[in-house]
């Protein structure tokens, strides 16, 4: 997606409108969403597409707990490279319902805290990489690896498959940045469409990909994840091999970048906050609380998409049956209306109930995951890495939608 | 204090057990369950802040 720099036109003031793609939306999204929040219609467009974006905070949890009108059935609006529906993202209930019986457990809290040990482990490998170095970059060298090398433990993929996935993963999500040497010199329709045709590829890869594997467990059983959804049961009856490939394609799609953008969004964060960060430092107790306030403040997964199953009115806002909008989650998290003090930074607030992982029934599958893994890796990297800042004279680059942040050079003293 | 969950609106979260582990705990799927409806009354501001911490509103406490 094209960046474009309009800091003080977002919302547009005469439209409206808010533009998602924003350069400034991504790299400091919060005084955009409070305008928009001060809006006096609920609803406003999106520019370019026209979408309806509903962001204050009662009518998204609202939204998301309604399925029946808000719905996740858009496998094909979406372009993801997929065949078919990811499972159980793009399905709503009571389809959805089964799955999430079957993968819940897989994903609880204390079957995630047995893989703490795995997880510190490799947290402090990668730290071990660069600590002497005084330096690192800290997307590549620690926020892409660490969730990546997570996922594969999880499903017991071997770990020299890391650089594989994130290809794959980097064909489907941003197909432009991946495979830069594709698109040189392409006008804006055929950039669409090149990334349509990298999509397809990456998405055929990921299907044959799983594909052997399913073939591996069924010669041999193991007790991985893998393992266990090839002997896995609903009602009595074994998934097919395409529900398996359809949940294999959602774990890599959500589980990799996401928890990336968020170790990014907090260190960049940490690194220009001394205060909070020392606080942190002296005292690891509050790292669950952080982890929860910068999931609300900075809302790495901004926006998430949903297709309007029957007409609905917001605030008199129309939305009609088929339209596709934007659940603004960003700003729903920064909500004066529902969160006190919505714009303080308060890592021992007592009550957050930030959105940043949804609700309702599609409430992230992997958010125990997220939430163990960034616990972790905010304790080793402030136990080994304690005084650090962004690199004099460098700016980290923030990517619109997801906010990873893309470059994020760091230093420290050694 | 007694305190109760609406299993019609518990999706998961698992905020209650994990901030209020001696009222709540976690089913296998990782969906509340309440340990005991009758909260010890050294244990009724944990149960309180595993109630408000719920994204969905599932849990109630009432005097009693």
């Amino acid at each position: 997606m094209s960046e474009t720099s309009t800091p003080t036109a977002n919302p547009n003031p005469e439209t409206g409108e808010v533009s998602l793609f924003d350069a400034e939306l991504a790299r400091c999204p919060q005084p955009v969403y409070g305008r928009l929040l001060q809006q006096q219609c609920p609803v406003t467009r999106a520019a370019f597409t026209g979408s309806p974006v509903i962001s204050r905070y009662e009518d998204v949890a609202w939204a998301m707990r309604h399925p029946e009108i808000f719905s996740s059935e858009m496998e094909m609006q979406m372009a993801l490279g997929t065949e078919r529906p990811m499972i159980p993202q793009q399905i709503d209930p009571p389809a959805q319902t089964r799955y999430r019986r079957l993968l819940d457990p897989h994903f609880s809290r204390r079957k995630m805290e047995a893989l703490v040990p795995d997880i510190r482990r490799h947290a402090s490998a990668l730290i071990d990489k660069f600590v002497d170095r005084g330096e690192c970059e800290f997307d590549k060298e620690f926020a892409v690896p660490l969730p990546c090398t997570a996922f594969l433990s999880l499903c017991g993929l071997s770990l020299g498959d890391l650089d594989l996935f994130l290809k794959l993963k980097d064909g489907i999500i941003r197909p432009q940045t991946a495979q830069p040497e594709l698109f040189e010199g392409l006008a804006i329709a055929e950039i669409m469409e090149k990334a349509k045709t990298v999509r397809a590829e990456s998405g055929r890869q990921i299907y044959e990909y799983f594909d052997r594997v399913i073939d591996e467990r069924l010669a041999k059983p193991r007790d991985d994840l893998m393992g266990q959804l090839v002997h896995a049961e609903i009602e009595g009856e074994k998934l097919e091999r395409n529900e398996i490939l359809d949940i294999c394609f959602l774990l890599i799609l959500a589980g990799l970048d996401t928890v990336t953008a968020t170790l990014g969004c907090n260190i960049a964060y940490l690194a220009s906050n001394p205060e909070p960060r020392e606080s942190l430092v002296r005292n690891q107790g509050l790292i669950p609380g952080a982890v929860e306030e910068l999931l609300r403040w900075e809302t790495p997964v901004t926006a998430i998409p949903r297709v309007v199953k029957q007409d609905v009115e917001l605030g008199g806002f129309e939305i009609k049956t088929g339209e596709m909008v934007t659940l603004l989650i960003g700003a729903a998290n920064v909500d004066e209306r529902h969160f006190q003090g919505a714009s303080e930074i308060d890592f021992e607030r007592g009550r957050n109930l930030h959105l940043a992982f949804g609700a309702g029934p599609h409430r992230c599958l992997g958010s125990h995951l997220a939430r163990m893994e960034l616990q972790v890796a905010m304790e080793e990297w402030h136990r080994r890495i304690p005084d650090y800042h962004i690199k004099a004279g460098e700016k980290p680059r923030f990517s619109p939608g997801i906010r990873e942040v893309l470059y994020l050079p760091l230093e420290w003293e050694v | 204090m007694r305190a109760r969950v609406d299993l019609a609106k518990c999706v998961g979260h698992g905020r209650c057990y994990v901030l209020a582990p001696d009222v709540f705990e976690e089913d296998e799927r990782g969906y509340c369950v309440v340990r005991s409806e009758q909260v010890d009354s050294a244990l009724e501001s944990q149960a309180r802040l595993g109630q408000e911490n719920c994204p969905e509103h599932a849990i109630s406490v009432e005097p009693g």
